[in-house]
Formats: C-alpha cells, structure tokens, sequence
C-alpha cells in the first residue's frame, strides 16, 4: 500500500478567546490517500475548517502533526510554509475570493507569477486550466461578468493551475444554486479521475459529499465516524 | 500579467481615490515647493554684478539713523575708494497706494554708473539724470507696472518727509537683480526738506578687491568715538544682516513647511491604510496562494511610492512650470522677481514624496504581515 498523502497524528487546536478556550479539534488522527476525493462533514463548529486549514499551511495546530506528501507542515516557518502552499496546495474557497479587478485569466494566473515560468508558459498554463473547467471562452472576462458557478470554476482552474497534488475546497457549492453546484462537483471530480488529484472538501450538503470517494464526520473536534 | 500590472491595476481599482491621493500629495508638494523657494529668496538673494566692488556704510546704532553730510569728503579720502554716493531711503507711495510696490532711494546722479554699474540704460538717460534736479530713472519692472515711459511725470508722498515730490523719469534701468527700485537726486531731495545735512546711508565702490578689507577697516575707524559711528560692510554682508531681520519670516515658512510635510503623511498613510483594509481578504487570499509578507510588503509599498511618485511629479513639475516660465512679478505683485526653482529643492521634494510613499506603507504593511490567513479570511468585503 502507498504512503498516505495527508498523515494526521493527534492533532489539537485550541482557541483561547480571553479566559476561554475552545477546543475545535481534539486529537485527531487520520490518513488520506493519494487520489481520495474526503468529504468533511459536520455541524457548524465541529472543526472541519480548521482541520483543512491545517492540513492547507494556513493555521498551526496547539499540538500533533500533520504531514502532507512527508512534510510536516507544522515545523516549517512562515516564508517556507508560503513557499510551499504555492507548490502543493491549491484552495477552493466558499465565496471564490477572485480579484475583482483581475480578468478570468489573471486571476488564474496569480499563483504563477510566484514561479520562474515565462509569460508564454504562464499564459499556456492558464489557458490548460480554464479549459479543462471549460471556461476557455471567458477568460478575458471579470468576475463581475461571470455567474456565481462560473466564477467558482475560475477559482478551481486558478487552484489547479501550478498542479498541486492536494487541492482543499471549504464549502465550493455554498454560495451556488444546485445546477451549478453540480456543475463545480463535476469538474471536482473530474479532477479526481482524470488528473489523479486529491481533493479533501468541506461540506454541510450530504449530496455534495456523494461525489466524494470517502465521508467523514466531526463533532466537537472528534472524529465520529 | 506582470507584477507591475497587477500593482497597476491594484492602485487604480479605485480612480477617485488614487487621483484624490495624487492631488493631495501634488498640492501638498507644489505648496512645499513654493514656501522653499520663497524661504530661499528671501535668505539668499541673487548677487548682484558689481556687489565684490560695493561697500555699504551705515550708522552704527540702527539701519534708520541718519549719516552726517561731512563724512563723505573723509570717505572719500580713503585709500582705494573710487566713488561714494549717498543713498537715502525716500519711502514714497505712488497714486495714493496704500503700500510700497518698490523702493525710491536719493543719491548722486554723478555716481550711479561707477556705483551701480550693473543698472543698463542709455546714455541719453543718464546724462538727462545728471542734468536735471527734478530727474529720477526708474526700474524696467515698475515702469512696466505702471506703463510709464521716459518724459513721464511721477507724483510720490513721502512716509517719511513732510509733503510729496515730483519727479520725470529721465530714464529705464534694466540689468540688477531686481529692476523695480526708483533712483533721484539727493540734492532735490535735501533742496526739498530744507537741507538738512544728513542722508540716509553710504554706498561706495572701491577700486579693487584687494582694496574692500582695509576700507571697511579704515571707514570704521574714521568715525569711531564720533556722533555718527558707522558699520561699514560688503554689500553681500549688508544683505545678509538685512535679511537676518526676516527671522522670524524664516521660522514662520520653516514651521508651515513641516506642517504641510507632516500633515502630507497623516493623510497618506490613512489614505493608504483604508486601501489595504479593503483588501484584506484578498491579501488573505495571495498569502494563502503562496505569496510572502515580503511580497505583499512590495505590492504595498509599490503602490504607496507610485502614489507618491505620481503627485510628487504633478506638484513638482506644475511649480517648476509656474515659477520658471509664468510671470512671477505679477502673481506675486512684485514682492518677488525671482522664484528660482533649484534642483536642490525639487530634490528635496522628491526626498520627501520617497520618505512619505514609505511611511505611508509601514503601517499597512504590518497589518498584512500580522494578519494570518484565516483571520483574513473571515474578514467581510
């Protein structure tokens, strides 16, 4: 068998708020395959966010590890963690967070513009990843003329477009209605089959979750299921 | 897409703010711009041609007491003295003016060329100036003011003496620093008061530089322990000791000038630090991309210097356009007729719109980098 792509060992998170503190995840152990397509599930503040914004170098876990392709994400510092979120990590957010002053193109490109890539190379790549969304078409477009489905598959080209091994999506269809919701899962899992990408989502809808290859639940920090 | 496009396109996301930004620092500037050089027209006068050669000789107890007749001939006697005129100061309002546009002194007519050789006009002038007791000559620049020409008549009433003097322009100087002064004879002005033995100051020129050191010296000497003791001093030491009057002037300009800077900075940085709070999330968003504090300190700090650079260039190059070919004398009304805008001061200038886009950048810049990723996330558009 493989060696897991995400290996989480008794990972805590705590928050202090003043005199308080919350515990969002409470010793949490878990392996992700290379490929999986992991739906996170569970109410709200069960700590499904905080567990992919760690296994994604945002946010540093209170104790445990967490380590993804062998790194340990938690022991590296700021500048390497940055470097290392352009190259493995790429992030589906709720609200697509596209620059809204940015073209469909440009936005898919922002994470380029870390690299060594020419302009040519840089240009062939966005346009690979907005085809593959199938979005070739509006790329000289801003997100303003996009629709809310639209807008999410440029997000998922711009987080496809360095290849990152894992790709993290916190509630992709949150902000869609159902057709285009379907529509985003689709390209998701595409990406799964045909890219070989591992995906780890967030999400409330149980029919959002049946597009991935695994469910698992959280409550209180734990692992339920 | 490039870096600098995407700081571009950043910076002018909002038009109205990033040309309210540039206008304030252009206005800001221009106004910084304009107190230097008039600090420094004020503090340094132009040399005037000549001025290596010129003694000015003054009552020692204040600039407003007058000198005795007879001194002249003991001046005069001095060895390396060429020529000695008097030079009173006649303080004159012309047509009823409530101030003085320019200065009108009294001297000898014979001396004006070996004194003030730099002040040009033709030889009929000055042979009319010499010639006739009621003659002045008068500056180009006020002639110009008040579209007088040679054979004109000029009424002026005196601050100082009792009643007003007639005089006819016998001619139009040009060539001194500051061509607005008007020139008559002392001797219509000493016939007029009754004469009564006394002028306003000395000018002398000496015959060679050489000679100003041990003229000065013995000038001083001569009237030591008399009713009249004098100050005798090069022309440029005169206009420095008249200019040390001023300082109050000088702090004055000096503290509106860090006013303007300091205020300046308040604005862009606040300025600055509503653009990036705006934008917080998308920070958030480029440093969960991959992108490091150092880069976002770059984009900030790209986008303050280029806000900064743009209105240091308006500001700067308006007032450098103004004061260099517009018409100094008539926007100020005389007071100055000449604004030279130093690359000294556009340099300083320059410093400071650098020195403001960097300020205005730190502090943003630490939010940024004190932000992390799912804080900024969290924050509303």
């Amino acid at each position: 068998m493989t060696e897991p792509i995400v290996q989480i060992r008794e990972l805590t998170k705590i928050y202090a708020q003043g005199e308080i503190q919350v515990t969002a995840l409470d010793h949490v152990t878990l392996d992700i395959a290379a490929g999986e397509f992991l739906a996170l599930m569970g109410p709200s503040g069960s700590g499904k966010s905080t567990l992919l914004h760690i296994i994604a170098g945002v946010d540093r876990p209170t104790s445990g590890e967490c380590r993804v392709q062998g790194v340990n994400v938690t022991r590296l510092n700021e500048s390497e963690l940055a470097d290392w979120r352009n190259h493995n990590v790429g992030f589906i957010f709720q609200t697509f967070n596209l620059i809204p002053v940015l073209t469909a193109a440009e936005n898919v490109e922002l994470p380029l513009l870390l690299t060594r890539l020419s302009r040519a190379q840089r240009r062939q790549q966005v346009a690979t990843a907005l085809a593959i969304v199938g979005l070739a078409d509006r790329a000289k477009h801003l997100p303003r003329q996009l629709s809310g489905g639209q807008e999410q598959r440029v997000a998922i080209a711009r987080a496809l477009v360095t290849d990152p091994a894992l790709i993290v999506a916190d509630e992709p269809t949150g902000n869609l209605d159902s057709h285009s919701a379907h529509e985003v899962l689709g390209v998701l899992q595409s990406l799964r089959q045909e890219a070989g990408k591992t995906i780890i989502m967030v999400t409330h809808d149980p029919k959002a979750a049946a597009f991935g290859t695994r469910q698992i639940h959280l409550e209180k920090g734990e692992l339920s299921a | 897409m490039t870096l600098p496009t995407f700081i571009l396109k950043n910076a002018l996301r909002n038009k109205r703010r990033a040309a309210l930004s540039i206008s304030s620092v252009a206005v800001s500037l221009f106004l910084l711009v304009t107190l230097q050089v008039a600090l420094r027209e004020l503090t340094l006068p132009p040399p005037s041609a000549g001025a290596e050669l010129r003694v000015a000789v003054r009552n020692k107890i204040s600039l407003t007491n007058p000198l005795p007749v007879r001194q002249r001939g003991i001046i005069e006697k001095i060895p390396g003295v060429e020529s000695v005129s008097p030079f009173t100061w006649f303080g004159g309002r012309y047509k009823g003016e409530l101030g003085m546009s320019f200065a009108q002194f009294a001297m000898d007519a014979d001396k004006l060329q070996s004194v003030f050789g730099e002040a040009k006009m033709n030889l009929e002038g000055y042979e009319r100036f010499k010639a006739t007791k009621d003659a002045c000559v008068l500056g180009k620049i006020t002639a110009d003011k008040y579209h007088l020409q040679v054979g004109d008549s000029m009424t002026l009433d005196s601050t100082i003496y009792p009643g007003s003097l007639t005089f006819h322009i016998a001619g139009i100087y040009a060539g001194t620093p500051d061509d607005r002064n008007m020139l008559f004879r002392q001797d219509y002005l000493d016939e007029s008061i009754g004469t009564p033995g006394y002028v306003g100051m000395w000018w002398l020129k000496v015959k060679s530089a050489d000679d100003m050191a041990p003229v000065i010296k013995a000038i001083n000497a001569a009237f030591e322990n008399t009713a009249a003791e004098v100050r005798a001093e090069s022309e440029r030491n005169f206009q420095l000791g008249f200019i040390s009057m001023l300082g109050n002037v000088k702090t004055l300009i000096a503290s509106i000038s860090t006013v303007v800077v300091f205020t300046l900075v308040l604005v862009s940085a606040s300025t600055m630090s509503m653009a990036v709070r705006e934008r917080f999330r998308e920070l958030a968003i480029l440093k969960a991309l991959g992108f490091r504090r150092r880069e976002l300190f770059a984009f900030i700090l790209a986008e303050s210097f280029g806000l900064a650079v743009a209105g240091a260039m308006v500001g700067i190059g308006t007032a450098y356009a103004l004061y260099t070919y517009g018409n100094i004398s008539k926007m100020t009304a005389g007071i100055f007729v000449s604004f030279e805008v130093t690359p000294r001061i556009m340099g300083v200038a320059a410093l400071v719109a650098v020195v403001l886009g960097i300020v205005s950048a730190v502090a943003p810049s630490l939010s940024v980098a004190r932000m992390s990723v799912v804080n900024g996330l969290k924050t509303l558009d």
